[in-house]
């Protein structure tokens, strides 16, 4: 079978997609939450190039893909701060002793 | 030479950045955050008073936001201009009084960051020419009045009030912004006057979708019906924020927004005759529920509502000029009273007018300016609002509008000479029942107070070079120039005039007589029951909100808290529309 | 070729970020998620994108991430995963598949590599809009957690006060 490169992007994108889902329904610490958010991510941002590219606006694609890099990238950034306070507050990073939103 | 480009680049930053300064400076050093609010807002009203020897018509600044948003623009024509200053001038007068009202407050900084943040916003938003920036500018407004209502953010009524007021001005955003995206798909950018010029450029049901819209949205910021019930419940905000967001310049934002586009709605089937009718009704509604109010607030909260029904009303029947003056004229004797009665609730302890009465002895200054503001509010002659109110009835008669509306705002204007008695007499006459001590209105006050008394005496005297002003920098609003001469001759010598004195003389005597007309009032009674309840608008709130609620417990047992299960009905959904979204392939 | 290699590099490297046990690590296999994903990006033609998602997401993310793990701490935590580990590998095969579906008619697009107004030109002229907006989220993101932080700062020189 020939292989193309946008059969192989997309079982990339459709990989990366799925892996960082997997993650999100699995894991039980904070900060392992923020791993599986940054993997799905990356595939959203894969996935944005190559529609640039395939339609013949190359550019646009990769400007949309700028905006998800940096928004990518503050929710990262608060997330951690987030994660790092409840550890202080709460004192674990389990999610099933954060569940209750007062305490 | 004074450069008109960063005058209004300072009216609307100096504020922000004061904003955030004051917020940076911290609680410790409260003195210090109340001089930097001071000098921040006092520097923005003399930059816009500043700009009116230099405007111009035309665009004036542009940031350039690509080809594919257009550009972010400002003008300054007369609209914009005087509501501008209005802003700043209130707005540095409201801090000064915060300064005496806030002393010793918690939380500071958070307090005058947003005052100022508001300020800035209030000036962006009529500065603007972009229907775009515009909305950013309006929705930063709801939030400030938002934080600004719940800033005492223990008290659970405050925090209801400061929902409330969120909830219902956000609905009316959303007319606002269907209307921004109307204009930017069918004329592909968002400047205002190209599009008020030539209103024929969309076809006349997207024309009508458009008007219809941001009637909503201008009704729900100005708190006309049906949207009323946000502004009484906002008065858990401190006296300050009351004056200045409720009373003199947010709520002010819906009638700038029907004034700013009454040329190209007023085509439109129904929309005139529409606006006519909602300002009707909520100077009819609100001059009954204050009537029957015994919140000293609340009887200025409605008061606030009725009288800017009859600005609607004015822009509705087509005077532009007499709308905008009575807008002028209503921010400085509304604001007037509001800081007036801080000053009364701040010295007494209690907002219920039941428990007041006889202050007139112990707070004679609090009393004079406020029996000015009263005067002024119920249109006695000499004072402001005698000459814009009566601008408004006799542009109601003119132009084919319908004669019955015109008869409900004149019984409106009588009833609004009785409330404003009645709230006079409960708080100041009477024999004085309240047994606290009673402390001084402070010296910054007195500061605040003076000018805005000063002011409701004089303003209508600038009426010639007000109109002067708009008729040159709005020629699509076909304004026509007005000196004080044919003020006198229009307001003095017309007969509408004379009715409309004879009503207002006929509402103070009801009050004083109000023994001997004891038989009328128990016919008038369920009225009173009807406009205590608000006529059935609390109840419909109630229902819609408890039904919400209900519908929550209900539905909370899936919010596990956990987040794995969140994700995993998130995935479920996603998996079911796909499903559909195969089997509709 | 290059491109098979790539991928199957870039499952390898998220499957492994999920499935290990201690959170630097895992860290450090994120980093290497982010590297093979820029090199294909440069591959399909975008090079801009290929060099800042090179420095940004395994670069600064990665540093991000490790300092943060140090401050919280790697304590492990029991595994047993709430939605038992059947339930949740099938939903994600059902999702991938139905994605896959909806994807399938893209499978053979040409990829043209003309470039057309110019990766410079659109950012920086024609959507201006997005930049600011950009720019204000980034301010929104600092001020955030330096309140978050400063709190703890604070916090940390009094316990190391009241130990001297």
């Amino acid at each position: 079978m020939n292989i193309s490169t946008s059969m192989v992007v997309l079982i990339a994108v459709i990989g990366l997609f799925g892996i960082g889902l997997y993650c999100l329904l699995i894991t039980r610490n904070l900060i392992r939450v923020l791993v599986g958010l940054q993997i799905m991510v990356k595939g959203a941002m894969l996935v944005l190039v190559f529609a640039g590219q395939s339609q013949g606006q190359p550019s646009l694609g990769q400007s949309m893909a700028l905006t998800v890099i940096v928004a990518d990238t503050i929710v990262a950034v608060v997330g951690l701060a987030l994660a790092v306070q409840v550890k202080r507050s709460v004192g674990t990073l389990d999610i099933a002793d954060i569940s209750k939103l007062k305490r | 030479m004074l450069q008109l480009e960063p005058l209004v680049l300072i009216t609307i930053f100096v504020p922000w950045i004061g904003a955030l300064i004051v917020w940076l400076v911290g609680d410790k050093h409260d003195k210090v955050q109340h001089l930097f609010s001071v000098v921040f807002s006092v520097t923005a009203a003399i930059s816009s008073i500043a700009m009116l020897w230099v405007y111009k018509t035309g665009t004036v600044l542009s940031f350039s936001m690509g080809s594919t948003y257009g550009d972010f623009t400002f003008i300054t024509d007369g609209l914009g201009l005087f509501l501008s200053i209005v802003a700043t001038v209130i707005g540095t007068l409201a801090i000064i009084f915060s300064v005496d009202y806030m002393h010793g407050s918690a939380q500071l900084g958070r307090y005058y960051s947003f005052v100022l943040f508001f300020i800035g916003a209030m000036v962006g938003l009529v500065l603007t020419s972009n229907l775009l920036l515009m909305f950013i500018f309006w929705e930063i407004t709801a939030l400030c009045s938002y934080a600004l209502i719940s800033f005492y953010n223990d008290d659970p009524k405050a925090v209801a009030g400061g929902m409330k007021a969120l909830i219902m001005t956000q609905v009316g955003g959303l007319g606002l912004l269907l209307a921004a995206a109307l204009l930017f798909v069918y004329t592909g950018n968002f400047d205002i006057n190209i599009f008020i010029s030539n209103p024929t450029l969309l076809p006349i049901n997207i024309l009508a979708i458009m008007a219809f819209g941001m009637l909503i949205a201008a009704a729900a910021k100005s708190a006309q019906f049906p949207f009323h019930t946000w502004l009484p419940d906002a008065m858990e905000a401190p006296s300050p924020i009351s004056a200045l967001i409720h009373a003199a310049t947010m709520v002010n934002a819906g009638v700038y927004l029907l004034a700013r586009f009454y040329p190209a709605f007023k085509d439109v089937p129904g929309w005139t005759i529409s606006v006519m009718v909602v300002g009707m009704l909520s100077a009819l509604m609100a001059a009954l529920m204050a009537l029957v109010a015994n919140d000293l607030k609340r009887v200025l909260a409605y008061s606030t509502v009725s009288q800017l029904g009859y600005m609607v009303y004015a822009v509705g029947a087509g005077g532009i000029l007499a709308s905008q003056f009575h807008l002028l004229s209503h921010s400085v004797f509304k604001a007037l009273l509001f800081l007036a009665a801080g000053a009364v609730i701040h010295s007494v302890g209690t907002r219920d007018m039941r428990e007041m009465g006889g202050l007139g002895k112990e707070l004679p200054f609090t009393r004079t300016v406020f029996i000015i503001g009263s005067l002024a509010l119920a249109g006695i002659p000499i004072f402001n609002g005698f000459w814009s109110k009566e601008l408004i009835l006799e542009t109601g008669l003119e132009h084919g509008n319908p004669v019955w509306i015109y008869v409900v705002m004149l019984i409106v204007a009588g009833l609004t000479a009785l409330y404003t008695t009645r709230c006079v007499w409960m708080v100041f006459y009477g024999e004085k029942k309240l047994e606290r001590p009673i402390h001084p209105v402070g010296r910054n006050m007195k500061i605040a107070l003076i000018p805005l008394a000063i002011g409701a005496f004089s303003t209508w005297i600038l009426i010639e070079p007000f109109s002067k002003m708009m008729s040159s920098s709005l020629p699509v609003h076909l304004i026509q120039e007005v000196n004080l001469t044919e003020l006198f001759n229009q307001v003095i010598f017309a007969p509408a005039t004379w009715i409309a004195l004879a009503i207002i003389a006929l509402g103070i005597m009801i009050w004083f007589g109000r023994g001997a007309l004891n038989g009328i009032k128990q016919i008038l009674k369920p009225i009173a029951g009807m406009a205590e309840a608000s006529f059935g608008f609390e109840k419909i709130n109630k229902f819609i909100v408890g039904s919400t609620q209900d519908l929550g417990e209900g539905l909370r047992i899936t919010q596990t808290g956990k987040l794995n299960w969140n994700v995993f009905y998130i995935l479920v959904a996603l998996v079911v529309v796909f499903a559909v979204l195969m089997i509709g392939a | 070729m290059w491109h098979v290699i790539i991928l199957v590099g870039i499952i390898f490297c998220a499957y492994q970020a999920v499935r290990d046990k201690r959170l630097l690590v895992s860290a450090i296999w994120l980093a290497g998620t982010s590297a093979l994903v820029s090199i294909m990006m440069y591959l399909l033609g975008a090079y801009q994108i290929a060099v800042i998602e090179l420095s940004v997401g395994s670069g600064l993310v990665t540093v991000l991430f490790v300092f943060a793990i140090n401050i919280a701490g790697d304590e492990p935590i029991p595994n047993l995963s709430f939605i038992p580990k059947w339930l949740a590998r099938i939903f994600t095969v059902a999702a991938i598949v139905l994605i896959g579906w909806q994807l399938l008619p893209l499978l053979n697009f040409p990829i043209n590599l003309n470039q057309d107004a110019g990766f410079q030109q659109l950012v920086w002229e024609n959507r201006k809009a997005d930049l600011y907006l950009q720019v204000v989220m980034i301010f929104a993101g600092v001020i955030s957690m330096l309140r978050l932080l400063t709190d703890e700062y604070q916090i940390r020189i009094l316990h190391k006060e009241v130990q001297e």
